[in-house]
């Protein structure tokens, strides 16, 4: 018994050792990053080595306040609006997608599921030529529904992971519930969702952090300044201006951060339920 | 595309339909709607008919001229120095997709018409009540679900993902380069553009070069992004270790920070002027071109490297995610036989999660074969190598696209080329998606 | 069968005859417009027009005083000029024809030309304008183009963009008057010839520490300069022939030999573009003596020297501007006593152009007309330290920006290419600039450029592949 326990804490030990050197892996460029925005100098290179070697709030301040040629918090506040709506209604278009492609067999769906695999493999920046001529089309240049529109749209075609997930749900609980009388509307809404939360979470994720980052599409719709999402506003930015700009990407991970820890206990609420069993 | 099956009976429907059909039904296909008014069943027929209305005015007033400018690519060349307003040829190809696209919907339609009304004949002839809308609306939400849902995120993405594809495609065959571009008006031009691609001598080397290295990193980077991220989220689901959602926090942070900017950093951490450098240049040694014209394999490595830490933390939270819906009954069983972790992982953990991340696989290899962003960024981009054509020794083929298509205004080139990349990869991972177990066992978990 | 394609013909032939007799009438009553001349000199009335204008402007408050004074002076007819709030570099071609564009544009003159051969931008009366005299020939020249057998101007000139020599004068050594004077003119001779500023930048050099004269060599943009003062030239015929280009012409070598030579007495850090980015910083800590930049940055070293220490009043006392030092004509920085010839370099001019999608054509000539005034020009150099190319602003301020204009009107001051083509140098130039850079850090065994004709053969390849990019899939 005693063995076994010794053999367990070591095991614990080296995990932990690893864990932690993965942890610092990803640490150590945000990090860095982070206190780069807090240097005083503004310019990476006056650095002694990888850190600067004064600090101060300077580069927060000005992200917030110097706004006349860089407005942040408006562009904040443009890219949270953009990627809150597209990732609502790309989740809901996902899911269901996935869903449709995974409980259901009917004539077109092997074809389906082939040509949406095939058109992801065409280089997307060769079509955007014709995205943005189709926006003109539309008038929805500098229009942030413009954008919504196209990333709700765009999701479905990475339905195959969420595909994947609902094929390892067994089919058996679906059936005992239609053998109760319910639809397959009802089956999905109140049987396979709350089973999914897990992915759910991912996908929100995922469809959240797309539009949040993404930065070609909107430098190629939105054409003033005032309407620009955060990722196409930093890039904008002088050469001269890193520390703004380490500030401003630190700002940028924030919602996601936040978003990770509301929605991280559906995530692993399969495991836990696991976990109890033990 | 369809399956040789489907398509026969399909066949057979339309045969039984033309040789069977009554009077009624064939009212239905001369006005959309009007067999199900004769069968008395008003509120299909009128959907039909609006259906039919705005087919016509939608054609009338803007679909002819469209495919007629799809023909012709414009008539009339503008010249804005005089407010001469004339014809846009890109615009009038895509516009004529778009015509064609609403075309294809109404004949998708006609035909659902003709169908419906030869339903309600069969029925009327076995002496059943035809079916109404009401029946109609109660099959969407359950046997045929799947087509309300499917509605929305088809039309979506034909319009947003298809029409621009087909759009693209379409430009190889004409003449859209860099002096031939709205306002000057387009032409087809047949196979010219392939013709070209395939007949130039500085083509062929630099192709080729840039595939292999292409297929070589597309398969390193997915397989170190894949089992990276399934090892990372296996530790941290390890019964011994507390505090799950803070540890998993710190490969979020690197999610959650946008691509292009942590990019940006790691090639200032890799200039000549950065941290590394100071740092060797400090411990008495000399400064290193990590990313510089000669470093084609240190620059190709360090873009391995960063690649797995941009995308191993999505690949750890899909894996996690997966890895919660697992059947924990297994493990049990498997314990109870006394079955080592590792036969454990080997037997039942990895086919499961291969079985249910396949696809990902798939879609996470195109994506690492069309990475734009990682060489882009790191490299700047503007760089040629010894015995490339327009490409530096790190370009990947979507980069060299690029440098011919978007910096220099190749268009109708640059899209024969991804033409024919895009007929090399679709071929290859559809081969694979397609003998893999997730497509021909689908049911295995179900 | 027969009852199925008659009725399809009928469904089809309704929607047809539909098509066909609508579309007539549709046809009959659309006119063709036809084409008139824009600038009628009557002035548009309550119209809006949108400005767009360089991020420096916007920064330093010159586009709003501008804006004020103009909206004022128009303010009788109506006329409202606003800031576009577009990107500084945004593409006319992409805008423009679906309306998004700005009515008036302030660009380089190689990004405003471009828009020429498609009509994107209008030929301008320029003789009708207040500073038509005033700016000199070669700034006009950057905007002039034939089309067919007429000769058109597409652009106003504003400012003349072209390198200078910035150095920190209190890191002279303290004896320059007696040693490095030997001309005796207070100029100190390393500001005046590459090979004394090379003397002195490996004199001055300590480790990683303190260097002379630093820039990267990256950026063709102030490299290929060097290459054009030994006779070498982007594209022949004053750089309007694509068919024939010119890198490796004349003994450009020798230029390419100066930046290897150069680079030798800097560090690793020209090869890439990490003196671009720290050269304020590290000017202003006094770790470099001196670099090579555009007039339009002066501030920026003034910031960073005030943040190690030194007040507004000695930070501008001690921060210099000089133009480009002479070149030896045999190439050889060590040379003593060696024959003098003037460095060319690359340079711009920045000005106004219109956008042929406006609706007010003749109100933004007004807008045009009223920026180049003399006030507005001698304002906007105040505000944001510019070289006008008005001659008359240049002289009466005199200093740098009448050198600049001098370097113009003397040639020494190439303006970059403005036929379309000029995008595809960039590439390989740069390559050649990095692999130059770095051959002095190479091994000798590796070096690739240790001799003349092996940077000729290297620029040869460069000519090689700039015409390869223009022509080969034409």
């Amino acid at each position: 018994m005693k063995h076994i326990k010794i053999r367990h804490t070591v095991d614990t030990v080296i995990t932990y050792i690893i864990i932690l050197a993965i942890s610092l892996v990803f640490l150590f460029p945000i990090l860095w990053l982070l206190l780069a925005s807090f240097s005083r100098s503004g310019s990476l290179y006056s650095f002694d080595g990888f850190f600067p070697t004064e600090y101060s709030l300077d580069s927060f301040k000005k992200l917030f306040t110097d706004t006349a040629l860089y407005n942040y918090p408006r562009w904040f506040g443009n890219t949270l609006f953009v990627a809150s709506m597209s990732c609502l209604f790309g989740t809901a278009l996902t899911i269901l997608t996935a869903y449709c492609m995974s409980r259901y067999r009917f004539k077109s769906r092997k074809a389906l599921m082939k040509t949406t695999l095939v058109l992801g493999m065409f280089p997307s920046f060769m079509a955007m030529t014709a995205v943005y001529l189709l926006m003109t089309q539309f008038n929805l240049i500098n229009s942030h529904w413009g954008l919504i529109l196209i990333y709700s749209a765009g999701a479905p075609m990475g339905y195959m992971t969420q595909k994947g997930f609902f094929d390892t749900i067994p089919k058996s609980i679906d059936e005992a519930a239609r053998i109760d009388g319910a639809t397959n509307a009802q089956v999905f809404l109140r049987i396979t969702l709350p089973l999914a939360s897990p992915m759910i979470v991912y996908t929100l994720l995922s469809s959240f952090v797309w539009p949040w980052s993404d930065f070609i599409l909107p430098q190629l719709l939105l054409k003033e300044k005032d309407l620009y999402t955060v990722a196409v506003g930093l890039m904008s930015l002088g050469d001269d201006e890193f520390a703004r700009f380490a500030a401003g990407s630190m700002f940028i991970g924030v919602p996601i951060i936040v978003m990770y820890f509301a929605l991280s206990k559906f995530l692993i609420s399969g495991l836990s339920a696991g976990a109890v069993k033990d | 595309m369809t399956h040789p099956k489907v398509r026969k009976q399909h066949f057979k429907t339309v045969k039984e339909i033309v040789k069977r059909a009554n009077g009624k039904v064939v009212c239905s296909a001369c006005i959309m709607g009007l067999g199900q008014f004769l069968y008395r069943q008003w509120a299909k027929g009128i959907l039909y008919l609006l259906i039919q209305i705005a087919a016509i005015c939608f054609f009338v007033f803007v679909g002819a001229e469209a495919i007629a400018g799809f023909f012709t690519l414009g008539t009339i060349e503008s010249n804005a120095w005089y407010g001469i307003e004339g014809d846009n040829s890109v615009i009038m190809m895509l516009m004529g997709i778009l015509a064609f696209i609403v075309l294809a919907i109404y004949l998708y339609f006609y035909y659902a018409n003709i169908k419906d009304a030869y339903a309600m004949q069969c029925a009327v002839e076995q002496g059943k009540k035809p079916r109404t809308l009401k029946d109609e609306m109660r099959s969407m939400l359950d046997d045929k679900f799947y087509k309300t849902a499917l509605f929305v995120p088809i039309i979506g993405v034909c319009i947003f993902n298809v029409l621009p594809i087909v759009f693209m495609i379409l430009i190889a065959f004409t003449n859209y380069g860099p002096d031939v571009k709205p306002p000057v008006l387009i032409d087809w031009k047949g196979f010219e553009s392939f013709i070209k691609v395939l007949t130039l001598g500085q083509f062929a080397p630099t192709f080729f070069k840039i595939l292999l290295w292409n297929i070589v990193w597309a398969v390193l980077s997915t397989a170190l992004n894949y089992f990276c991220g399934l090892g990372i989220a296996l530790l941290y689901n390890k019964k011994c270790v507390r505090g799950k959602a803070f540890w998993r926090m710190f490969p979020i942070l690197a999610y959650a920070v946008p691509g292009f900017i942590t990019l940006l950093g790691f090639k200032f951490m890799f200039s000549y002027g950065g941290p590394i450098n100071q740092m060797i240049v400090e411990a008495g040694g000399k400064a290193i071109g990590f990313l510089d014209l000669d470093a084609k394999w240190s620059a190709r490595g360090i873009g391995l490297v960063v690649n797995c830490w941009l995308n191993i933390p999505s690949s750890m939270l899909l894996a996690t995610g997966i890895l919660s819906n697992m059947n924990r009954d297994l493990y049990e069983a498997a314990k109870i036989d006394g079955a080592s972790a590792f036969k454990q992982f080997t037997a039942i953990t990895l086919p499961f999660v291969v079985f249910a991340t396949t696809p990902i696989l798939i879609s996470q290899f195109i994506a690492n074969f069309n990475n734009f962003g990682i060489f882009y960024f790191l490299r700047g981009g503007g760089l040629i190598a010894d015995g490339y054509f327009l490409a530096s020794d790190t370009d990947l083929l979507i980069n060299w696209l690029y440098n011919l298509s978007i910096s220099n205004d190749y268009y109708s080139i640059g899209a024969a080329i991804s033409i024919i990349i895009f007929l090399f990869t679709s071929a290859v991972s559809l081969a694979v998606y397609v003998l893999s177990p997730s497509y021909r066992q689908e049911d295995t978990y179900q | 069968m027969n009852k199925f394609i008659t009725a399809f013909s009928v469904h089809m032939a309704v929607i047809l005859a539909l098509i066909v007799s609508i579309g007539t009438v549709a046809t009959l009553s659309k006119t063709q417009g036809e084409g008139a001349e824009k600038f009628t000199g009557e002035l548009e009335r309550n119209v809006t027009i949108r400005i767009l204008e360089n991020d420096t402007a916007i920064k330093q408050g010159y586009l709003k005083e501008l804006l004020d004074a103009f909206n004022e002076a128009y303010a009788e007819y109506g006329i409202v000029a606003e800031d576009a709030n577009m990107d500084q570099y945004s593409d006319l071609e992409n805008d423009g024809p679906y309306g998004k564009g700005p009515d008036v544009l302030y660009q380089p003159n190689d990004q405003l030309m471009r828009y020429v051969p498609d009509r994107h931008i209008l030929p301008l009366p320029v003789e009708e304008l207040d500073c038509y005299e005033a700016v000199g020939q070669a700034a006009w020249d950057a905007y002039y183009t034939k089309v067919g057998a007429n000769e058109y101007y597409f652009g106003v000139p504003v400012n003349v963009q072209g390198p200078l020599l910035y150095y920190r004068k209190d890191l002279l050594p303290e004896n320059w008057q007696e040693e490095w004077d030997e001309n005796d003119n207070e100029i100190p001779d390393m500001v005046e010839s590459w090979n004394k500023l090379y003397e002195f930048s490996l004199e001055r050099r300590q480790g990683n520490e303190k260097f002379g004269y630093m820039r990267s060599f990256l950026e063709p943009y102030f490299s290929v300069g060097y290459l054009y003062s030994y006779g070498g030239y982007s594209f022949g015929n004053n750089n309007t022939d694509p068919t024939d280009i010119g890198y490796s012409a004349g003994e450009a070598e020798k230029g390419g030999w100066v930046i290897r030579q150069l680079a030798s007495a800097m560090n690793e850090w020209c090869i890439d573009d990490t003196i671009t980015v720290n050269a304020y910083s590290k000017l202003g800590d006094g770790s470099y003596f001196a670099t090579m930049t555009t007039p339009d940055v002066y501030t920026m070293f003034i910031d960073e020297m005030m943040k190690n220490g030194m007040t507004r009043a000695e930070a501008e006392e001690n921060l210099v501007t000089a133009p480009i030092p002479m070149l030896p004509k045999s190439g050889d920085l060590t040379e003593e006593d060696p024959e003098l010839i003037p460095s060319k370099m690359m340079g711009g001019v920045n000005g106004y152009a219109i956008s042929s999608y406006t609706k007010a054509p003749n109100a933004c000539l007004a807008f045009v007309d009223f920026a180049t005034n003399y006030e507005m020009i001698k304002r906007r150099n105040e505000l944001l330290g510019i070289a006008p190319a008005r001659a008359d602003v240049a002289q009466e301020i005199g200093g740098l920006s009448e050198v600049i204009q001098n370097n113009l009107e003397e040639g020494n001051i190439v303006i970059m290419p403005s036929i379309r083509e000029n995008a595809q140098m960039w590439t390989p130039l740069q390559t050649l600039f990095t692999d130059l850079a770095k051959d002095p850090f190479r091994d000798a065994d590796e070096m690739k450029y240790d001799s003349l004709d092996k940077i000729k053969a290297a620029l040869e390849r460069v000519d090689q592949q700039v015409y390869d990019a223009i022509h080969t899939l034409k």
